[in-house]
């Protein structure tokens, strides 16, 4: 019977092959769509989920807590015309999105607020990350506001990155890792005249009128600056006076409004030793996006310890804040609960799993949607194969007539008919499989490229994935879908009645 | 008890939904097994259509065909296939031959209804092809054959299944006079081995030189029947 549908392949090769090109045609972008959906979500997590990337959450100050998160909820009583009624709610819902906090205060990091933090279940550890600008002095070059960020000293990640000298000794010592493109900019060009550096002294000191050390400028201005500042005001004695002795003392009265404590500035000045060159980050290298990431613009690289060192002394004893802050949770399924815990604590927070979750879902849904507009070409297909095999079984009509005096029964006529389709759409769709196999060669070359071009992570990786189950859909769907196409025709050809078909014309 | 029984047999055609026309009007005949019977009538008298009805191509609008005592009629759309499939073998005028088989695949395609391996359908189609003459052309498609080698295709398939009755419909139709004996003398051998032959022809000699029995239709009837020993007798000599 299988020889039987053959022959009827065989007959007609043109036909049969235009035919099994729109399956083929279904099949390929099938494929393709659907490979390249599990290949980019594989490049996404592949890139993310190692080295704790899912279990940490990044922790920055807080505009307080939002009023109301769910503003379907929020509903407007009392008697008047739905055009008002609908009016006032849109304006309850903007305000309700105001994010508000008790105090009127923002929240700050502190190691006060990290302790209270570290309590809530889950967490397993809050570390602050420090990354802070200071003046660099080396060898005659200067560089204003460098980037510098403090190493996670034990878990020893940026050492892989040292491409001369050392990791520093200890975790407060006073060494620095310097990268290997602030070496290029003073023009240690090559490798050997970078590697010089080791072993040598730096500078650093603070950066004067820095936003981030010192929010309350006033306090550093002269009486003459504040005079010439009033100048046009045209104060009175009295109230110059008056403005004068306030405007001095306006930092702190500013603090106490605010509810905080006035921060103090000490500047600072530092020799510190060159203990080795640090590079960038290249493919294959342990990468935390939420740490590791942080660092992407820094120059100089201290151990933790010291970092925390130098901000306590630019501190001068007030109270500590922090700009950003690592929450590592014990599980990577409990991150998007810290972090909405978090979220309701009034602080900003978020976590690459979360990030991540919104990505998968985003990309099945394009995956889907592709899918389904791919599989239009598919139902095309299925239309010429219908047309084809009517086509057969009106040409065959004589031969069935035979079959049937032979004696095959229906369902063995229709199952010649069946098979013939199916063997259409199964090569139709191994043939797709194949073509989208090697489409993919070229389509990793293009899509790396990209990657390369638009993106500081490199990527060496496929971003087409063609699993066992996808392998096996792309024939079967075609196999399927022209089994399907032939249930009219084979039916057609199983109702001939011999008697017609066989008289002798 | 006769081996084909027909009692009382209408076959109406409903025309577009006109007045039906039958083809046969309560025709009534008995065959006994072994019989070489001609089916000698005009174009029209139904000869035809009976010749149908005893194949199981077709079925009867009312009455009883009886074939090795099982009611036609009464069976089911499966069972006609496999009742045709073990009962009969056709040979046409026109050959009907699958064009783009070779002759042993001809040959052999009731063996492939009835599931019989490749291998196995190859060996008895070769058998069949030798005994009408042909062994040496079972690779050839109906094509590079001539009209009397085709029909011997067409009659190894008949055969090949060994069937109890052997339906011939104006099987000499389409051949010269020196073919149709080939054909005939083949015939005969099949009747000769116990095969019961009902065949339909509208040429009097033809059924007088090698039939044992001449049933006359007109009109959808049976208007004659002569059953003639002699003729075998002569043969056999």
């Amino acid at each position: 019977m299988i020889g039987l549908a053959l022959g009827g392949l065989l007959r007609k090769k043109g036909r049969n092959t235009l035919t099994m090109l729109g399956v083929f045609i279904g099949v390929f972008a099938l494929t393709m769509i659907i490979s390249l959906g599990q290949g980019l979500m594989e490049v996404i997590t592949g890139t993310v989920s190692g080295d704790d990337n899912l279990r940490q959450i990044s922790l920055l100050p807080g505009f307080g807590i939002k009023q109301n998160d769910k503003p379907e909820e929020i509903t407007i009583e009392g008697e008047m015309s739905e055009r008002r009624r609908e009016r006032l709610r849109r304006a309850a819902i903007a305000r309700s999105q105001l994010r508000q906090t008790a105090s009127g205060q923002s929240l700050r990091l502190t190691e006060d607020s990290f302790t209270e933090l570290r309590k809530l279940p889950h967490v397993q550890s809050i570390k602050p990350l420090i990354i802070k600008r200071y003046q660099v002095d080396f060898d005659g070059h200067h560089s204003d506001g460098t980037q510098t960020f403090g190493i996670d000293y034990a878990r020893r990640h940026p050492e892989q990155r040292v491409i001369a000298g050392r990791y520093p000794s200890a975790n407060d010592a006073e060494e620095v890792l310097v990268h290997e493109y602030l070496l290029y900019t003073w023009g240690y060009v090559t490798e050997q005249q970078a590697a010089s550096v080791v072993g040598k002294t730096l500078k650093i000191s603070s950066v004067k009128g820095s936003g981030d050390d010192n929010p309350f400028q006033m306090a550093e201005m002269t009486p003459q600056d504040l005079q010439a500042a009033f100048k046009d005001m045209k104060l009175s004695e009295e109230e110059l006076a008056a403005a004068l002795t306030l405007s001095r003392r306006l930092p702190e009265i500013l603090a106490k409004l605010r509810g905080g404590e006035q921060r103090k500035s000490v500047a600072i000045k530092r020799e510190l030793k060159i203990v080795g060159v640090m590079r960038e980050s290249e493919a294959g290298d342990r990468f935390n996006l939420l740490e590791d990431g942080q660092s992407t613009q820094a120059d100089l690289f201290f151990p933790e310890g010291l970092a925390d060192k130098l901000l306590r002394e630019s501190a001068g004893g007030g109270e500590l804040t922090y700009q950003r802050a690592l929450v590592m949770v014990d599980d990577p399924a409990n991150a998007e609960d810290v972090e909405q815990k978090l979220r309701d604590k009034g602080y900003t927070a978020f976590s690459v799993a979360t990030v991540l979750k919104r990505l998968e879902s985003s990309l099945t849904v394009v995956t889907v949607i592709l899918s389904f507009l791919t599989g239009i070409a598919l139902i095309v297909a299925t239309l010429g194969i219908v047309n084809t095999m009517i086509t057969s079984v009106i040409e065959r009509t004589r031969e069935i007539g035979v079959w049937k005096a032979v004696g095959a029964t229906n369902t063995q006529v229709q199952l010649v008919f069946l098979i013939e389709s199916a063997l259409i759409g199964l090569i139709g769709g191994l043939l797709g499989l194949g073509i989208a196999a090697l489409a993919m060669l070229p389509g990793d070359i293009i899509a790396r490229n990209l990657i390369a071009q638009r993106t500081s992570f490199p990527y060496e990786g496929s971003v087409f994935i063609m699993p066992i189950w996808l392998q096996l859909t792309g024939p079967a769907l075609g196999t399927m879908v022209a089994v399907l196409a032939a249930i009219y025709p084979a039916r057609r050809a199983s109702r001939v009645d011999p008697v017609t078909a066989l008289r002798h014309d | 008890m006769a081996l084909v029984n027909i009692i009382d047999v209408w076959r109406e055609y409903r025309m577009g939904g006109s007045e039906p026309v039958a083809a046969l009007r309560g025709a009534t005949l008995a065959i006994e097994a072994g019989e070489f019977t001609c089916l000698l009538g005009k174009s029209g008298s139904g000869k035809s259509t009976l010749m149908n009805l005893i194949g199981g191509l077709d079925r009867p609008t009312r009455g009883s065909i009886e074939v090795d005592g099982r009611e036609l009629s009464k069976m089911s759309a499966r069972e006609l296939s496999f009742y045709r499939r073990e009962k009969i073998g056709f040979v046409f005028q026109s050959f009907n031959l699958v064009g783009s088989m070779r002759a042993w695949e001809n040959v052999s395609l009731p063996l492939v209804f009835a599931g019989v391996s490749r291998t196995e359908r190859k060996k008895r189609a070769e058998e069949m092809l030798e005994r009408v003459g042909l062994a040496r052309r079972h690779d050839h498609k109906p094509t590079q054959l001539s009209g009397g080698e085709q029909q011997r295709v067409a009659f190894a398939r008949a055969l090949i299944s060994h069937p109890t009755i052997l339906l011939g419909d104006e099987p000499t139709g389409n051949l010269d006079s020196a073919t149709s004996e080939q054909i005939m003398a083949l015939m005969v051998e099949e009747n000769r081995r116990g095969t019961t032959i009902i065949m339909v022809t509208h040429d009097p000699e033809l059924a007088e030189r090698y039939a044992s029995r001449t049933v006359r239709m007109a009109d959808g009837t049976v208007v004659g029947d002569v059953r003639r020993d002699l003729v075998l007798a002569k043969d056999a000599k």
